[in-house]
């Protein structure tokens, strides 16, 4: 009688080999549940070391101690190396191992929403900040705003033309999905390249604003709120921007299927996110502000 | 004794916060726009020269002229 295959991890000397991922695939026919349990990982640890030597290192930096910039500078890098690393593990056990089933993806798509929304918690922080001090102006700065002397810049010109950049590239992401829900794989593809694109064309003209502009960071509290809302917004969109180049490439690759793209849903989420942003920044700050 | 009227600047309905610092700042601001207006010694600015002197501390209002001089006086004047 032949004996029966064994159910082991055994890279391939019994009876015709079995690929550790081939056997990992018996592993889920015995886990008897549709759920994930990853498996043991550093990465973890390695980000909460970095966030350590972030956080210290930016201490050390700001106040009068040796090698706080390096330390920073260190533990940032190392907490970006961390977001790589681990996100790549995802993308592996999730598109080429298929762990990934209906129940696991509620996860990181319903767990978006939070992380979306304690963003725009965080961005809300800076735009309080901005009305606090423009709704009713002290008297030392004169009771009017902008303040006397402050060189704004008109709406009228390059904020007006980057607004709907944006909203395109928020189109543009919505064109994409629905390509991709079409399983049009290269139109998506172009649709991709396209938000990608007007992106940086934004971020570009920002840069160029920044450098130009009449006034800067330390002029007076309408520097400072306008720097900081304005500023972070653009992080933002850097990272939004990151993120949808690496959808472009996952799609140029054919990692997503029209049933199953949570990475590419979390990335159109919170692209739309910076466009909403951008278009209450615009009123707000660079329209009204600048009255 | 002999009377001696005591006055203050009359309660304005722009300001009906506790804190009137922003009523001593208009104030300010009024008596030197109407000077600008009217001229250095006229009698209508007068009343608003008393207003501001009741209702702003004298550090802010040596501070303001000390501005005003320098022309880096941050008010609309």
């Amino acid at each position: 009688m032949r004996p029966q295959r064994a159910l082991t991890l055994g890279s391939g000397d019994e009876g015709g080999g079995l690929h550790t991922t081939e056997a990992k695939w018996f592993m889920i026919e015995s886990q008897r549940h549709s759920y994930h349990l990853v498996d043991p990982s550093p990465w973890p640890i390695s980000g909460s070391l970095g966030a350590l030597a972030t956080t210290v290192g930016g201490v050390m930096y700001m106040h009068p101690f040796q090698g706080g910039a390096t330390l920073l500078s260190l533990g940032l890098i190392f907490i970006l190396y961390t977001m790589f690393v681990w996100w790549r593990d995802v993308l592996r056990e999730s598109t080429l191992e298929g762990h990934h089933t209906k129940v696991v993806q509620l996860g990181p798509r319903y767990g978006s929403i939070p992380f979306i929304v304690s963003e725009v918690m965080f961005l809300f922080a800076f735009f309080r900040a901005s009305s606090h001090s423009s709704l009713a102006p002290t008297v030392e700065i004169g009771g009017i705003w902008p303040p006397k002397g402050i060189g704004v810049l008109d709406p009228r010109e390059i904020p007006f033309l980057n607004t709907p950049i944006l909203l395109s590239s928020g189109a543009a992401v919505t064109w994409a999905h629905h390509a991709i829900l079409a399983g049009k794989e290269k139109r998506a593809v172009y649709a991709l390249v396209a938000t990608v694109s007007l992106a940086l064309v934004f971020t570009g003209f920002q840069g160029m604003e920044y450098y130009q502009a009449p006034s800067a960071i330390s002029d007076s509290i309408y520097g400072s709120t306008f720097s900081l809302a304005t500023g972070f917004h653009g992080f933002h969109v850097i990272i939004g921007t990151l993120f949808s180049i690496i959808c472009g490439i996952r799609q140029y690759l054919g990692h997503l299927t029209k049933e199953h793209h949570v990475g590419f849903e979390a990335a159109a989420w919170y692209w739309h996110f910076v466009d909403v942003v951008r278009l209450f920044l615009f009123v707000s700050i660079y329209w009204w502000g600048g009255i | 004794m002999a009377d001696i009227e005591l006055k203050t600047a009359p309660a304005d309905f722009r300001f009906p916060t506790t804190n009137q610092s922003r009523h001593c700042f208009t104030r300010y601001i009024e008596f030197h726009r109407c000077v600008a207006a009217k001229g250095e010694e006229s009698r209508e600015c007068e009343k608003f020269a008393k207003y501001y002197r009741s209702l702003c501390p004298g550090e802010w209002v040596d501070r303001w002229n000390e501005q005003r001089e320098n022309g880096v006086f941050p008010g609309p004047l």
